[in-house]
């Protein structure tokens, strides 16, 4: 059974109150302060003078469980939204593995899910590792985005990405975070830009609720297990706003959705599954045989959720 | 400072102070000045509102009406016409308490 064995986080030191971005990007007074004040978000974390090498490496750099280990990963994934983030024939990803003792493992990067894609990854990881013949492999899962294009930091009217990275190390047996399951509604008629296709935004705004909530309940469903039941659920960042309408249209207690880093870290990527899995360890939300959901969306789209065991 | 929501019934003479605001905002929100705003028109297929614009509407009549409006309750499924979303605003008011 795929499980979470750790997780350390990346969160640059500047913080970016919404409006700097806002202004930067030419929006309207209104468009900006819808931000803060409907949709939860106030600052982001930015690294201006980092690259994505940096990024990533001080995530992995803060995953103490996998000093001593770096032969044991057999994979390397790099899960990811934007398609293209270095020019060719640059490679961080290959760079991060030599740079880490891990050049001996197999690495590639996720994409497609979009913000979606984190989920994808830990599955595949543990499709891989349970393929692998070796009961002690490990994956390692790497999310984080550079913030270095208009639409690598806005969602019009819905969202603002910040930088900071995640590492996730991935196993396949003993005492650690057990994924139950998994599911994933890919739905390609959401293929395209929003802000040049209306009538499908228009369209993708409408079933996104019902198509979140759809995924939170097969993913509960194949668990064995009601969403009332779930201790706790990790969302990605987003906005809080869409959040807690999700809550009370499946009948969750928004209290029980983790968006405390919604207003202080904005939209991560792929990488809010795993920053938030790591704030409510911080905190001590989770108890032993808590079983908790991992829910996010990715443009384009994928609706994602993942029930895990603590 | 806290904010409660006013579990009240629809307020008419707010409602009619919504519609007469909306019928000067709206047209501003959506670039479209010349635009004659009725009650009876659809949000998404009439006026072609999303979630953005219906947001930045409700900024506005906030500012406007020196009021501040729960959008946590909005159904916008539910809220098809311009008339719907006055209703909505009117009893949907926060008071500072």
């Amino acid at each position: 059974m795929t499980t979470l064995e750790t997780v350390a986080c990346y969160l640059p030191d500047k913080r970016v109150p919404v409006e700097d971005v806002a202004g930067q990007l030419g929006l309207t007074s209104m468009q900006t302060r819808l931000f803060r004040r409907y949709l939860g978000l106030a600052e982001i974390r930015l690294d201006p003078g980092g690259t994505l090498l940096d990024l990533l490496s001080a995530a992995i750099w803060r995953l103490s469980g996998l000093r001593g280990r770096e032969h044991l990963v057999h994979y390397v994934l790099y899960a990811r939204v934007m398609p293209v983030v270095a020019p060719y024939p640059v490679n961080p990803l290959r760079d991060l593995c030599r740079t880490f003792g891990l050049g001996h493992a197999v690495s590639f990067t996720v994409t497609h899910h979009a913000c979606a894609t984190g989920l994808l990854a830990v599955d595949l990881a543990g499709r891989l590792l349970a393929e692998d013949g070796d009961p002690d492999a490990l994956a390692l899962v790497l999310t984080g985005e550079k913030t270095f294009t208009r639409d690598a930091r806005l969602v019009p009217g819905t969202s603002i990405f910040g930088e900071a990275a995640a590492a996730c190390l991935v196993g396949s047996d003993g005492p650690a975070d057990r994924v139950l399951s998994y599911a994933a509604s890919i739905r390609g008629e959401f293929d395209g830009r929003l802000d040049e296709l209306p009538d499908m935004a228009a369209r993708f705004e409408k079933e996104y609720p019902a198509s979140l909530a759809e995924a939170i309940s097969a993913a509960a469903a194949q668990a064995g297990v009601s969403v009332g039941e779930l201790s706790l659920i990790l969302p990605h960042n987003v906005n809080a706003l869409s959040w807690q309408r999700l809550c009370r249209r499946i009948g969750f207690p928004v209290g029980r959705v983790l968006l405390d880093n919604v207003p202080v870290i904005g939209h991560a990527f792929c990488a809010d599954s795993f920053i938030n899995y790591a704030t409510a360890v911080d905190r001590g939300l989770l108890r032993p045989g808590d079983r908790y959901l991992i829910a996010a969306a990715g443009l384009g789209a994928t609706f994602s959720a993942m029930v895990v065991e603590h | 400072m806290e904010h409660e929501t006013l579990p009240q019934p629809l307020d008419t003479a707010l409602r009619q102070r919504v519609l007469d605001a909306i019928a000067v905002l709206l047209p501003r929100v959506l670039d479209a000045e010349t635009l004659v705003i009725a009650p009876e028109m659809k949000l998404m297929s009439d006026l072609g509102m999303r979630s953005a614009s219906m947001l930045e509407l409700l900024l506005e009549l906030e500012d406007n009406l020196d009021i501040q409006i729960d959008v946590e309750d909005i159904d916008e499924t539910a809220m098809t016409s311009v008339g719907d979303l006055a209703d909505f605003v009117a009893s949907h008011a926060v008071t500072d308490s």
